[in-house]
């Protein structure tokens, strides 16, 4: 009897180790390498009028605080309206583990902090948040930091904290205005002229500021750094006027701003003569449609994601369309959507859990998840992934893809 | 010596902009003590006229009447719409009425539009230039400063030699003495409304020609100039409206030519600091407007 016991015992303990493995091929092996166990490709080829049997298990809650005004609107409407379709597009192919997931959205309007508790009480696993620390910042206090945020679209560094679980999906301000200070040095630029709106202001002055640290290390020379008024300025008279004078028509124009004023300030630059000049951006100028602009050719910029034609993120959102009838906006950035939205789930598939904090430390190991946008890292890393920076041009008319530098 | 130049006529160029906001401003407070925060969204509306036809392939030649006539024709809805159901409410309620007509219309724009940055293509002259001795003057300053006199002298003789103007000027002075000896309060409102959506249409034709771009909040930055010109030239003053805004033009140039580099981000902050000064000293605006008062 004793003996039946122990035999019992011993089928019971290998069968809950080989249990174990299988858990393992969803989570992290020894090297910390992440097995994604999520088919991204899979799940985007999904046909809705040919479905799977659908998921019955507890669903999956994505929570979406999303800013819908002329601030943030320009990402955050169109990401909002992408999210929910993958997720049918993931329901679709049976979801995760017989799960279902439902994404709800709410708009942060003025109370950020409501909107969240909504999704808080609603149960949301994870959330996926706006750019820019105005509307972020409220949803991470409401949080506590128990609650994994995503905030898709920014590149603000101070937005990336893992110990409260707020996590960038892609580079930061200081990769990617690296990025373009190598990219200009490599073309053999030495002297570069900078548009800041302060030094240390988010985005607009960190950008720049980043921009000089790294074209100075490189060996460049800052000649003038001038400053403007982001989003606003379109009239740069007295800054030609300065520029004019120490500009030897060689230099790299560097700023944070959006594609219309960039082509406005080159318009008035070379209504003075200066017409050689090499002009970089960051990827403001994904969301402001320099692609169709007049008077952007050879405008470099660095966008979050380099979209080719018939590539998966041009099918992916061709495919929207098509489905649901509506060309989404500010299409260098959608990837990132969907991405906070595979890498929340992902997070939950590791760790085999619904609880929060325990989403977040998970999330916390993720190392080599192949994302839409490219490969993400959170382990090791206080919430930035170290990613790859694709320099982009307007050559002959077409935002083409140049070069991909990686800042360490 | 040069530079001073260069900025005087730069700083003439932007303040010619916004002394025709100005004045569109202060026409519409002198009748109805309405200090109008949407008027901006009329440049607002301008800017979806030239987006839409302008990518449809017509010329700036076709799209400039009709962004000055889409200014008008928004002007008098606007009046029409809200103003008219609030006519004769407090200064409070005039006021609160057109920050409501304000994000109303930016907000049907972000959510029938897109939430986006559009950009259009700009006329080839705006950013060439010609020299004059040492100076490079923008082909565009040059125009916007004619445009400018000929627009304000246009709006002095309709003031001075019509009876259209001589009603808008008596309603301004005093609306309930001016109603008494037969002035028709609406058709005064109206063309108020009018003449106002005239002057930010063609305020905002060379606005958009410089921006080449519109958005749902596009509206903002002109409407704060244009209010602001107006409260530094003296509220209700259409002489001080001008003033104002080729005041704050050359203020915002010069300052920012001036400053020294460390500082130069804080230029805003100074010209509002400038004008804060202004207000301590001469409250009323650099010019004084004389109202009839009831006793």
């Amino acid at each position: 009897m004793k003996r039946r016991a122990l035999a019992l015992l011993a089928v019971v303990a290998l069968l809950g180790a080989a249990c174990g493995s299988d858990d393992d091929t969803t989570g992290s092996d020894a090297a910390g390498e992440t097995m994604s166990s999520i088919d991204i490709d899979h799940i985007l080829s999904a046909d809705l009028a040919a479905c799977e049997e659908a998921p019955t298990g507890d669903p999956i809650r994505v929570g979406m605080a999303m800013d819908f005004s002329d601030v943030v609107g320009f990402v955050d409407i169109p990401g909002s309206k992408l999210v929910p379709y993958i997720a049918e597009l993931a329901n679709c192919r049976g979801g995760f583990n017989g799960r279902p997931v439902e994404v709800r959205v709410a708009e942060v309007g003025d109370d950020a902090a409501l909107a969240t508790e909504d999704l808080l009480d609603w149960g949301a696993h994870f959330l996926i948040g706006p750019p820019f620390a105005d509307f972020a910042l409220p949803i991470l206090q409401t949080t506590g930091g128990e609650v994994p945020l995503f905030v898709a679209a920014s590149t603000e560094p101070t937005l990336a904290d893992a110990s409260i679980n707020s996590y960038l999906v892609t580079f930061d301000d200081h990769q990617m205005s690296g990025a373009a200070a190598q990219w200009a040095l490599d073309q053999g630029i030495t002297r570069a002229i900078v548009f800041t709106e302060g030094e240390g202001i988010p985005y607009t002055g960190v950008n720049p500021d980043a921009f000089i640290a790294a074209f100075e290390a490189g060996g460049g020379e800052v000649v003038s750094v001038q400053t403007y008024v982001w989003f606003v300025d379109t009239d740069f008279s007295s800054q030609v006027n300065e520029i004019a004078q120490i500009s030897e028509n060689n230099e790299v124009v560097f700023s944070a701003a959006l594609g219309f004023q960039v082509t406005a300030l080159r318009g008035q630059l070379e209504g003075q003569g200066l017409d050689s000049l090499t002009y970089v951006g960051t990827d403001a100028l994904d969301a402001t449609g320099i692609q169709v602009e007049a008077n952007n050719e050879g405008i470099a910029h660095t966008p979050h994601t380099s979209i080719t034609a018939g590539d998966r993120i041009d099918s992916m959102l061709a495919a929207f369309e098509a489905e649901k009838g509506e060309a989404l906006e500010s299409r260098g950035f959608m990837a990132l959507y969907v991405d906070s939205m595979f890498i929340g789930i992902q997070g939950m598939l590791d760790c085999g859990c619904d609880d929060t904090a325990q989403i977040g430390e998970a999330v916390q190991q993720i190392s080599g998840f192949q994302g839409l946008s490219g490969e993400i890292t959170y382990e090791g890393t206080n919430g930035i992934p170290p990613k790859a920076v694709p320099i982009n041009r307007i050559v002959d008319g077409e935002d083409v893809l140049v070069d991909t530098i990686t800042i360490k | 010596m040069t530079e001073l130049a260069q900025n005087l006529i730069d700083g003439l160029g932007r303040g010619s902009i916004y002394a025709l906001l100005a004045l569109g401003v202060a026409v519409v407070f002198g009748v109805m003590h309405l200090l109008n925060f949407a008027h901006g969204e009329l440049i607002t509306v301008g800017g979806y006229v030239a987006l839409w036809t302008l990518g449809a392939g017509w010329s700036w030649y076709i799209v400039t009447p009709l962004i000055v006539l889409s200014a008008v024709l928004t002007s008098l809805a606007i009046e029409r719409v809200a103003f008219s159901r609030v006519r004769g409410s407090s200064d409070f309620t005039l006021l609160l009425t057109s920050f409501g007509v304000h994000f109303v219309i930016s907000a049907i724009f972000l959510l029938y539009v897109s939430a986006s940055v559009k950009p259009f293509d700009r006329p080839s002259w705006v950013t060439n230039t010609y020299s004059v001795g040492p100076l490079n003057i923008e082909v565009y300053d040059t125009v916007v400063i004619l445009v400018t006199v000929l627009t304000l002298i246009g709006t002095t003789l309709l003031l001075q030699r019509t009876m259209f103007g001589l009603s808008l000027r008596a309603a301004a002075a005093d609306f309930d003495t001016a109603r008494l000896m037969g002035v028709r309060s609406d058709t005064v409102i109206r063309g108020a409304f009018a003449l106002s959506g005239l002057l930010a249409g063609i305020a905002g034709v060379f606005w958009l020609m410089r921006a080449g771009s519109i958005s749902p909040g596009a509206g903002i930055t002109p409407m704060l100039k244009g209010v602001l010109a107006a409260l530094i030239g003296g509220l209700g003053s259409l002489r001080g409206a001008v003033i104002g805004g080729l005041a704050l033009g050359l203020a915002e140039v010069l300052l920012r030519s001036r400053l020294p580099d460390s500082i130069a981000s804080l230029t805003e902050g100074v010209v509002f600091l400038l004008i804060a000064l202004l207000f301590i000293f001469r409250p009323q605006g650099l010019v004084t407007v004389k109202h009839a008062v009831r006793v």
